[in-house]
């Protein structure tokens, strides 16, 4: 089905093509922090959408669970704890300038050393409806002659995160 | 169908947009949503070359970013709050006892 | 699908790292359940681990497997820097019990973060797929930044962990969309597999090379950000000075293991012949020198202005991440890149001692209030304390490359290896900062024997510490007498998969 030229999915890859980058643009740019937290949820939104469209059903189902669910909760939080500069009166670092054309040129690098050369090399024919089911995703993990190994590492990352989290917002009033 | 290449620089503006806000606001936590917006351009970066080669690596790369994210998350915020009891603000500019 | 008998996932070669690993979360529970006036045993559980996964090490050295689906790979490399990590994680532990006990933050959770940084070291060193590079990396960095922080409610620290915690993020995305892009550019994450299809991609002249080429930069920003070279150096002062004296220790060490570990193992296993054009240089040796150049440059130049002795050893961490980044740049060269990277091991080891041994006596001049770290606290330091004082003007000259201490023989391989591959211009560089150098490592010498004035009582050095000076001590000056030793355990060292394109 083609409406006008325009086939539904490259109408999806627009529409969350702005979600996600309105977002960031959001975070990069507001001067509120509550606002800042929304605009990240936004981006991220739009990237679930992404993985959908990129056949990845199951991973867009993550990316709202833990993301949107998790990360973003928890960002919203330590906003509201720190709430007493919620409302930032000096957005920029004091050499932002400087910063800015450092970011530019690194974009403009990236643009034309890498994008503008393969530009239409790389495109299969035609996507796979679904790239790795959860089926096969979660066999991957535990299953010896694949990924148990960043599987347990990351377990012991977590861990540490965890241990971590807690020494370091403990309270003095807590030791005797 | 989207070509790959359209993702890659989709995920390309993304990760100069991340850059920009960690080196351009002062901000700690504006910042620390920056580093996010970067490492989900790598995601959105991976899946599409996942989708490309069609197998799952990418997609088991992924998990693994998403994963260590909240981790870092984690410990991030703690010592964001951490600080901000200490000293009452979170602007990198003023993280200068220690300058020379 | 097969169902992988336990034979084929070879576990026995991971067993240092996994050992370690599951020690760990054991160490946890130790301490958990430790009566209160037992807790100080915790610091010593976590040495036993240490020294078990050392004998470990030592009984799987000279193996040459990989495990878990070659996403592991024990060698030589992988072996002798588990034994660097090790020992910088024991000399550590000394250094931290009485420190964390005098400034009042003595937690068992200190020791199991050390470790499981430890472990993310080692996981480093032995990791064949950039997926592992990547989560070990992460598990190396977050203890530290958590450990940065460890002082309670004060600012300098946790300022400290925050900065050093916001780069390590920074950097780590740079690690990761690098990796992305050269999977792009391969459909693998597996060393040896990007090394086998990048022949493909040249031969057909694919552009796909681009994805390579910026994916290889990328990883070299994010893992040149951990292990501290210019220009990605900025953050590495600060945290230095902010952090607890015991971390900055490790930190300086560990860090620098991991991530030279990794860099040497995507570089030379990976992408060694990454080439532009028809000639077998790879396109990275250039960039690898420049940066190793500033690096030796602006390390050097910059700790002699610095009054402060943890800042100094700072900027004095960065140089000498420039000497072993010209190994890195003289591997580039597929002939003489086993023995560049014998060298960078052999660097690794001399300034694991020699850096240790230096923090241990900072640490023993510092206050409980963490003052007291000036260089002009070291006026006279050898009359008050004239063993500290000796063990310290020899970690000076062997920081410096004296002959007869570590660090010279460090020096040495790493000309050699320099002046194989044909960098004369990088060696001479090395050279002459070696000198500048001594102007201030010397300084401190000059202060303990040549100044006047009252003597520091030196109150942290208490006999753990005294040990971890003795033990530093000794490995700086035996590695300088007898560098065969280290030579022996580094013969077997490999990382060229091939030696043709």
């Amino acid at each position: 089905m083609v409406i006008g030229g325009i086939t539904p999915e490259a109408f999806a890859f627009g529409l969350f093509t702005i979600l996600t980058l309105g977002g960031a643009l959001g975070v990069a740019l507001n001067r509120n922090l509550v606002r800042g937290a929304v605009w990240l949820i936004v981006s991220l939104f739009g990237m679930a959408g992404l993985f959908v469209l990129l056949s990845a059903p199951f991973l867009a189902a993550v990316q709202v669970l833990v993301y949107i669910g998790a990360i973003g909760i928890l960002i919203t939080f330590a906003v509201m704890l720190t709430r007493s500069m919620t409302n930032l009166r000096e957005r920029f670092t004091n050499q932002w300038w400087m910063s800015a054309i450092v970011a530019g040129l690194f974009f403009l690098f990236l643009l034309l050393g890498v994008v503008a050369p393969v530009w239409g090399s790389l495109s299969p024919d035609q996507a796979p409806a679904i790239v790795g089911t959860t089926e096969q995703l979660g066999v991957s993990f535990v299953d010896g002659n694949q990924f148990v190994l960043p599987f347990e590492v990351v377990s012991l990352l977590l861990t540490a995160a965890i241990i971590g989290a807690i020494v370091i917002a403990r309270h003095q009033e807590e030791e005797e | 169908m989207v070509p790959t290449e359209a993702y890659i620089i989709l995920s390309m503006v993304l990760f100069a947009m991340g850059a920009m806000g960690v080196l351009l606001r002062r901000n700690a936590i504006v910042v620390f949503m920056s580093v996010e917006l970067m490492l989900n351009s790598a995601n959105i970066a991976l899946v599409a070359f996942s989708r490309h080669w069609n197998q799952a690596d990418g997609h088991l790369f992924t998990f693994f970013v998403i994963t260590v994210a909240a981790a870092e998350v984690a410990v991030g915020l703690a010592l964001i709050v951490a600080i901000f009891r200490t000293k009452q603000s979170i602007n990198i500019d003023e993280l200068h006892l220690m300058e020379g | 699908m097969d169902i992988p008998s336990f034979a084929d996932l070879n576990l026995g070669v991971t067993l240092p790292a996994v050992f370690l690993a599951l020690g760990t979360t054991v160490l946890l529970l130790i301490d958990a359940f430790l009566p209160k006036e037992r807790r100080h045993l915790t610091a010593w559980f976590a040495l036993a681990g240490v020294l078990v996964s050392f004998v470990l090490t030592l009984f799987n050295f000279g193996s040459s497997e990989t495990a878990l689906a070659g996403m592991f790979v024990a060698d030589s490399f992988t072996g002798f820097m588990n034994l660097v990590a090790l020992t910088a994680a024991a000399i550590t532990i000394l250094l931290s019990i009485d420190y964390l006990k005098r400034t009042g933050n003595a937690r068992g959770e200190f020791y199991s973060l050390l470790l499981l940084s430890t472990a993310g070291a080692m996981f480093m060193a032995s990791a064949n797929d950039l997926i592992v590079v990547f989560v070990a990396l992460e598990l190396l960095s977050i203890p530290l930044y958590i450990m940065a922080a460890f002082r309670l409610n004060n600012a300098k620290s946790e300022e400290s962990g925050m900065k050093y915690f916001i780069l390590g993020a920074f950097s780590s995305a740079f690690l990761v969309y690098g990796s992305a892009l050269i999977y792009g550019a391969t459909g693998t994450t597996n060393l040896q597999e990007i090394l086998a299809s990048i022949g493909g991609i040249v031969e057909a002249g694919s552009s796909a090379i681009f994805y390579l080429v910026i994916g290889a930069a990328l990883i070299v920003v994010g893992l040149g950000f951990k292990v501290a070279v210019v220009p990605f150096h900025m953050w590495t002062p600060d945290v230095y000075e902010g952090a607890p004296t015991p971390v900055t220790a490790f930190m300086s060490v560990g860090a620098k293991i991991g991530g030279f570990a990794a860099l040497l193992r995507v570089l030379v296993t990976a992408l060694p012949f990454l080439v532009a054009g028809q000639t077998v240089e790879p396109v990275w040796q250039n960039t690898i020198m420049i940066v190793a150049a500033l690096t030796l440059i602006v390390g050097n130049f910059v700790a002699i202005s610095q009054s402060n002795i943890k800042r100094m050893l700072a900027y004095s961490s960065i140089a000498h991440a420039g000497y072993i980044m010209m190994a890195v740049a003289a591997a580039a060269n597929p002939f003489t890149a086993d023995f560049a990277a014998r060298s960078a091991l052999i660097y690794l080891l001399a300034y694991t001692f020699t850096n240790l041994g230096a923090f241990a006596i900072a640490l023993a001049i510092e206050k409980d209030d963490g003052s007291g770290t000036d260089i002009k606290d070291f006026v006279g330091l050898a009359r008050s304390k004239p063993v500290l004082a000796a063990a310290m003007a020899v970690f000076m000259f062997s920081l410096t490359g004296i002959p007869l201490t570590a660090g010279f023989t460090g020096k040495w391989f790493v000309f050699q290896a320099t002046m194989q591959a044909g960098l004369v211009p990088l060696a001479v560089i090395g050279v002459l900062t070696s000198v500048v150098s001594a102007f201030y490592y010397v300084r401190i010498i000059v202060n303990m024997y040549l100044s006047d004035g009252e003597g520091d009582e030196a109150a942290g050095a208490t006999p753990l510490v005294n040990w971890a000076v003795y033990i530093s001590f000794a490995g700086t000056l035996l590695l300088g007498v007898f560098p065969i030793l280290a030579t022996n355990l580094t013969e077997t060292v490999t990382l060229l998969a091939s030696v043709a394109p």
